[in-house]
């Protein structure tokens, strides 16, 4: 890290700062606790990752092909509370639930209601209310608002488990990335020209430069094979376990995007599940003893349609479900307001209705677990967001 | 005479200059853009060598039928996700006629690997020897707007092919005719799933004991995709004032827009035409009847004309012009796309009703393309080949040696994330792990070629010209060793910018 990166990060702070109410102060004390964002990108079926066999329009409302209820063979879901399920693919979290650690979210979504992936995320990944309504990301933001900001010498705060930066983790403060290789590293002496060639003329490239040079210190051996999302979540238990590693990690996931057959053990969508169910085991044992401060949100950028359309999949919709999961989440709830799934009930008389905002998730998780200025997370985090207020009670704080 | 010109001419707007090049096209960098955009009497050879698309989809439904899978019960495969090990997301996805001990993704790979790999491989042999580089970004260009994706398995044999047969004879052509061949292609009905759309009133959804048992499953009613995304991403663009219903509209439009198969088991209820050139078939028994209003147009037309007129429309529409214009601006000019340079571009597409050789000589002529400020990052692609070409086509890359590479780079050939195609501004690509892995890679390729003869200041004057940084050739000029040196001319900020 070099002095160039203290000194921005001390800039960027003491502008926060002047926006902050008068009296404002950061928590003085450095957290333990961590956050990982899991980024469904291409939008969760809700409904078949949490089935709500117990609504008695369910199976009617997906064209008699929803998921069966609890016990009716190997398709079944498991049941939560008797009326939410977890899909068969979702032993593990169903397992976590049992312990308490989970918390499933349903008819939510973010403030976006149109239908492109493209605009969904952006909105979802840059934090206001509109696609392209701000430049950079909120996850990105919200480090300058972390307890941890203020502790001098302090590494970047953040990391993408990605090859290239996500929208969400673009901005201002200095944040990292990482992706699995395979050539032997450069050695120090290339390494160290580059960098005085870049810092010479090009801070873009210098910071990136530098960001990878440290990352690739942390990361260790990584898992290759088939079992790719597990091994990137592998990755950032790594990361986020070595000395003054990241608080905060987002890790992306592709393909949910089922227009067509995502139905039974072998469809897209039960693959996809099974991977994530095998992602969140993998972060959860490369924690260790750190899983007890972790909360991990699974996000999407929208739900589906509540009818499977013609080709035994599902058009692009509104809510969804989204999952907190980790030791310190007070799990072992589903919270929703469920706006039922009668044709008269259905968003645009075709999708789940939200009845939820996820910003109000994300927000707690930002302010109460990791303990990030309020005011911040309100003004420059997530401006324009006074109808998603916290949700309280989330963590165990 | 200029240098300076030429090295923007042959960087900006080409694939980066070969040894030479940039003194042989000096007298008139621009006059060197403009003959590039015209026509080829036909492919390059390497691309001519891969199979018809006919053939490919074959080698597909072959595969399918040899481990035991018809595509109802290979349902599972029908996947976007990134990568063939992808496929089975490490589930134990059954096939019958497996041998044991062989995973379905292993199976996949052996058998139609090597199309792929060839098709990766033809690519980048035409893109590292071509003296027409500015055509080459066109067809890259174009073969981004219209994204087939390989992600999807039954599309993976078709990717390279497609963008050989829709993009390249289109590219300097008319827009209409390049949407209507892509609509057309089997390739991007079964991406988009438009070849399993039928309309919710056709004979065949009325009729569905008409269909033989597997085709009942999987021709059950609308999809939206294709539709969607049409409107979204190949024309109007997002946010310019469609609506769902225009949407459904336009995929009821193109139903029974549909692939007809000779052989294996994915052939389609009801007969085919004769017409063994072409896969595409317009099935009316699954066409939705009776007039369609998109846009607040209706479109009383029966059958396949129906859908020519609305696309027809949709190409000459001035969202589309402008939707487009930014897209070209962005990719050749600056991130940032300045709105006189699009608002010109923009101009031409309308008033030349999409002829895309009018717009790319347009591009040419705009005074914003020659600052000398470099404002955009080389994608992975484009980064790699413009080195090759840099070394005078002296390094040979395989194809399974690219895939590897650039997919460790992000940018996995003919594999974009979604049909909205691979990023286009500097911040997707310039992250701490992508910088990261170009540096490993200028190291690992330097080393490799590197021997006491390499005069690596030499190569970097070539490629570069007057844009070389007289910092960056201090550096080269330092450098401990001949690979050394050459590691840091492809790692130099002005040679991954442009």
């Amino acid at each position: 890290m070099s002095a160039s990166d203290f000194s921005r990060r001390g800039v960027l702070a003491a502008g926060l700062a002047a926006t902050a109410a008068p009296r404002f102060a950061f928590a003085s004390v450095p957290t333990d606790k961590r956050l990982v964002i899991v980024l469904l990108r291409g939008a969760m079926d809700g409904l078949s990752a949490v089935p709500a066999f117990g609504d008695r329009d369910y199976q009617a409302a997906r064209n008699g092909i929803g998921t069966p209820p609890p016990g009716a063979g190997a398709d079944a879901a498991l049941d939560l509370n008797g009326f939410f399920g977890l899909s068969p693919a979702l032993r593990g979290l169903h397992g976590r639930y049992a312990r308490g650690e989970l918390v499933v979210l349903h008819a939510i979504a973010s403030p976006y209601r149109d239908r492109s992936h493209f605009d969904g995320q952006n909105l979802l990944e840059n934090g206001s209310a509109t696609p392209f309504g701000l430049a950079d990301g909120w996850a990105n933001r919200s480090l300058a608002a972390l307890p941890e900001a203020t502790r001098s010498g302090r590494k970047d705060l953040g990391i993408a488990i990605a090859p290239s930066m996500p929208l969400m983790m673009r901005g201002a403060a200095p944040v990292t990335s990482w992706s699995p290789s395979v050539l032997p590293a450069p050695s120090a002496d290339l390494v160290a020209r580059i960098r005085s060639m870049y810092e010479a003329g090009d801070p873009a490239l210098a910071r990136a430069l530098v960001a990878a040079a440290e990352a690739n210190g942390a990361a260790g051996p990584s898992a290759r094979g088939d079992d790719a999302f597990a091994a990137l979540m592998g990755a950032a238990a790594r990361f986020m376990t070595s000395p003054d590693g990241p608080c905060l990690a987002m890790v992306e996931s592709t393909g949910w995007d089922t227009h067509a057959n995502q139905l039974g053990a072998f469809g897209v969508l039960s693959r996809n599940l099974a991977a994530l169910d095998r992602g969140i085991d993998a972060l959860a044992a490369g924690l260790g003893d750190r899983w007890r401060d972790t909360a991990v949100l699974v996000v999407t950028e929208f739900g589906r349609t509540v009818a499977m359309n013609g080709t035994r999949g599902t058009d692009h919709g509104t809510a969804g479900a989204a999952f907190l999961v980790g030791g310190a989440v007070k799990g072992g709830r589903v919270i929703a307001d469920w706006p039922g799934l009668k044709p008269g009930d259905l968003h645009a008389g075709r999708d789940l209705k939200p009845t939820a905002d996820l910003r109000s998730v994300m927000k707690a998780a930002l302010v109460e677990h990791m303990g990030a200025d309020p005011g911040l997370i309100e003004r420059v985090v997530f401006p324009d967001s006074r109808a998603a207020p916290v949700l309280s009670g989330l963590f165990r704080g | 005479m200029s240098l300076l010109d030429a090295a923007i001419a042959a960087n900006r707007f080409g694939l980066g200059a070969r040894p030479g090049e940039l003194r042989a096209i000096a007298g008139d960098p621009r006059g060197w853009l403009k003959a590039q955009i015209a026509p080829e009497t036909a492919p390059p050879a390497p691309l001519a060598a891969l199979p018809s698309t006919e053939a490919a989809t074959g080698a597909f439904n072959r595969w399918l039928a040899s481990i035991g899978l018809t595509p109802a019960s290979a349902s599972g495969l029908y996947d976007k996700r990134g990568g063939v090990a992808a496929m089975g997301g490490g589930a134990a996805m059954g096939a019958p006629g497996l041998p044991p001990g062989v995973s379905i993704e292993q199976s996949f790979a052996r058998t139609l690997g090597p199309g792929y790999a060839q098709a990766v491989a033809a690519r980048m042999d035409v893109a590292v020897s071509t003296e027409r580089p500015y055509f080459e970004r066109l067809v890259r260009f174009w073969g981004n707007h219209f994204t087939l994706s390989a992600s999807k398995p039954n599309a993976f044999p078709i990717a390279g092919i497609f963008e050989r047969d829709v993009v390249r004879p289109r590219c300097t052509g008319h827009f209409r005719d390049m949407l209507l061949a892509s609509c057309k292609h089997p390739g991007m009905l079964i991406y988009l799933d438009n070849y399993i759309s039928v309309g919710p009133n056709s004979v065949i959804a009325r009729n569905p004991a008409l269909l033989p048992p597997y085709l009942r499953e999987i021709l059950k009613g609308l999809n939206e995709n294709l539709g969607r995304e049409i409107l979204e991403l190949h024309t109007l663009g997002v946010r310019s004032g469609y609506t769902q219903a225009d949407v459904t509209s336009l995929a009821r439009i193109i139903t029974g827009w549909m692939v007809r198969q000779r052989e294996g088991p994915e052939r389609m209820a009801g007969g085919g035409g004769d017409d063994a050139s072409s896969m595409f078939i317009f099935r009316s028994a699954a066409h939705e009847p009776g007039a369609q209003t998109l846009l607040g147009r209706t479109y009383p037309q029966a059958g396949l004309a129906q859908g020519e007129a609305a696309l027809g429309d949709l190409a000459r529409h001035p969202a589309t012009a402008h939707f487009i214009a930014g897209k070209l601006v962005r990719h050749f000019v600056a991130d940032e796309p300045p709105p006189a340079a699009v608002e010109r571009i923009a101009a031409v597409f309308r008033d030349t009703e999409g002829d895309l050789g009018a717009v790319a000589t347009a591009l040419v002529d705009l005074p914003e393309a020659w600052a000398p400020d470099q404002r955009k990052f080389k994608p992975p692609e484009d980064y790699i080949t413009s080195a090759l070409r840099a070394m005078g086509g002296r390094v040979p890359l395989t194809g399974p040696q690219l895939i590897a590479l650039l997919g460790r780079m992000g940018q996995r050939p003919f594999y974009a994330p979604g049909p909205d195609g691979w990023a286009d501004i500097s911040g997707e690509w310039i992250s701490p792990d992508a910088v990261w892995k170009r540096v490993e890679w200028a190291d690992a390729l330097a080393k490799g070629v590197a021997d006491a003869k390499i005069a690596p200041a030499l190569i970097a004057q070539e490629a570069l010209g007057p844009t070389l940084t007289p910092a960056t050739l201090h550096a080269i000029t330092l450098a401990e060793s001949p690979a050394q040196g050459l590691a840091l001319f492809l790692t130099a900020p002005e040679f991954q910018r442009r």
